[in-house]
């Protein structure tokens, strides 16, 4: 099976097994809860998320990243179980490196979608017992065509396109809202933005997720702790700099909150 | 017919003849380190010789396309779940060959009942330091050999040596690109050239002995003839690459730029 290319296949047939189903024991708190969330600007998708992990009241971790680059045009948000989602992660960033290093050619976008899909299925059982559910956006650049896209998945695998923008986590009810009104009434539609408003409303969605959501982390300044956004351009995956985040902070988002 | 040790042996003698015959005809294989990586470059007229094997791991070779192939992909299931089941640091050259391909060759070379790999191996691995990368060569045999700043494959020993003795003392970790693309081609030319010596006039001496000067014009004259219907094929694992891979191919466009100029007009 090497010779397809396919790395989880692969591991499969060496007894590995993802998302083994254990039912949730009752008082055991899981770590979950997230804001992320992606939306096509002028050059591409901007990819961000906040850094908390949360287990039921308790705050985990706060430099969490969650917007990870799987290749040098793909990028995956995790939303959900932090340990089931970054080994999905792990896989998929062999998977694709593995399909081009066996075949000599990238895989596809297409084929790149339904690699996730295929994962968050295989987890289905862990995903319903309680102790792995992840909903993941998967954004990159679609090489063939010719231009960036955004996917977002429920638990089960279902694979949605987000258009314009995808929310996921427990803080996205409150910033999909202020995503249509400002796709729909601001002077620019959300895709016209050029990248610098458009890092600027990433920044003011998270901290409005954060505002409303004790289980979505936002901006500490004394710990100089900002969001992780990520930007897909015809050039590829790149991290955008916490320096950059920090003075577009202080100059565009500070004196609204 | 074997079970007599003698039979065996001869067998086995047979054997490396054979191989050493297939190989007279293959493309020589030169790696060496520069400032910035590891280039790789061979010159051949179709099927590629190198390949990415993991992120800081490319692989050469001289032989058979289909047991090379095959080799290929069992290194990079090896290095892949490897690389997954504990951490990309941990696929490292040395065990790739010592403990993965190196066994398998030899015991492919000494099944006699069997077909045995026609294959000759380099697998360069840049390391994280300038001056701590590793180059491993495996033999048909599975006998392997490594080394620190450059290696070479050739169809016999011999070239090996010859073609090492030509770099030895000018790769360093100083070289630029364009340096290190320049020797790598004039080791490959020698080699060949060797190579087709040995094979027009086997007992043909070596051009070592000629004055520098002399020796580098009948090279640049022996390129231009042996490349004219080739196509030079460069990879570089290059350190500066800001993801993980560091794997690049060079483009037939940036290959024409690295020529020497004394090649440029009639190659490409």
């Amino acid at each position: 099976m090497g010779m397809h290319g396919d790395f989880f296949q692969l591991l499969k047939e060496q007894g590995y097994q993802l998302g083994t189903p254990v039912a949730a024991i009752a008082g055991v708190e899981i770590p979950t809860a997230t804001t992320i969330l992606a939306f096509k600007y002028r050059d591409g998708v901007l990819v961000a998320g906040d850094r908390r992990a949360t287990a039921g009241n308790m705050v985990m971790y706060d430099r969490t990243d969650k917007v990870l680059e799987i290749d040098r045009h793909s990028v995956m948000a995790i939303a959900g179980v932090p340990a089931t989602a970054y080994e999905m992660v792990r896989i998929l960033e062999h998977s694709f490196k593995y399909y081009r290093r066996t075949q000599l050619q990238e895989l596809s976008f297409e084929g790149k979608l339904r690699a996730v899909s295929k994962l968050l299925k295989e987890n289905v059982a862990a995903a319903l017992s309680g102790t792995g559910a992840v909903a993941p956006i998967f954004a990159g650049y679609d090489c063939e065509q010719e231009t960036a896209k955004i996917y977002f998945y429920d638990i089960l695998g279902a694979e949605f396109e987000g258009v314009e923008y995808a929310v996921s986590g427990s803080g996205s009810p409150t910033i999909r809202g202020i995503l249509h009104y400002l796709n729909t009434w601001e002077e620019q539609p959300l895709n016209a933005l050029p990248e610098e408003p458009a890092l600027v409303q990433a920044l003011r969605l998270l901290t409005s997720a954060a505002e409303f959501d004790s289980a979505t982390g936002g901006v500490n300044r004394e710990a100089n702790l900002y969001p992780i956004i990520k930007l897909i351009t015809t050039g590829g995956v790149g991290a955008v700099p916490e320096a950059t985040l920090k003075s577009l902070f202080e100059a565009k988002v500070v004196r609204h909150v | 017919m074997y079970e007599e040790p003698y039979k065996w042996v001869e067998a086995i003698d047979n054997r490396r003849q054979y191989l050493d015959d297939q190989f007279k005809q293959g493309s020589p294989v030169v790696a060496l380190a520069y400032d910035t990586g590891i280039l790789l470059l061979s010159v051949s007229k179709s099927t590629s010789k190198f390949y990415e094997i993991y992120d800081r791991l490319a692989l050469g070779g001289m032989g058979h396309p289909a047991d090379l192939e095959k080799l290929r992909v069992n290194l990079l299931e090896m290095a892949h779940v490897e690389g997954f089941n504990r951490s990309p640091s941990d696929v490292t050259g040395s065990r790739m060959v010592k403990y993965g391909i190196a066994p398998v060759i030899k015991q492919a070379f000494e099944e006699v009942f069997k077909a045995p790999f026609i294959v000759k191996l380099l697998l360069a691995e840049l390391g994280h330091k300038a001056g701590k990368d590793s180059f491993l060569v495996v033999n048909y045999d599975g006998t392997f050999e490594e080394g620190t700043s450059c290696t070479v494959l050739a169809a016999s020993k011999t070239v090996e040596q010859e073609m090492i003795a030509s770099i030895c003392g000018k790769v360093s970790a100083v070289l630029s690109l364009e340096q290190a693309f320049d020797l790598a081609l004039r080791t490959w030319a020698l080699g060949d050239r060797l190579q087709h010596k040995t094979v027009e006039e086997p007992s043909g001496e070596s051009s070592s002995g000629q004055p520098e000067d002399t020796e580098a014009t009948s090279l640049s004259a022996y390129l231009r003839d042996r490349v004219a219907e080739k196509t030079i094929e460069c990879v570089l694992l290059d350190r500066n690459r800001s993801d993980s891979s560091k794997y690049r191919a060079l483009p037939s466009d940036e290959i024409g730029r690295l020529l020497p100029k004394d090649l440029t007009p009639l190659i490409l």
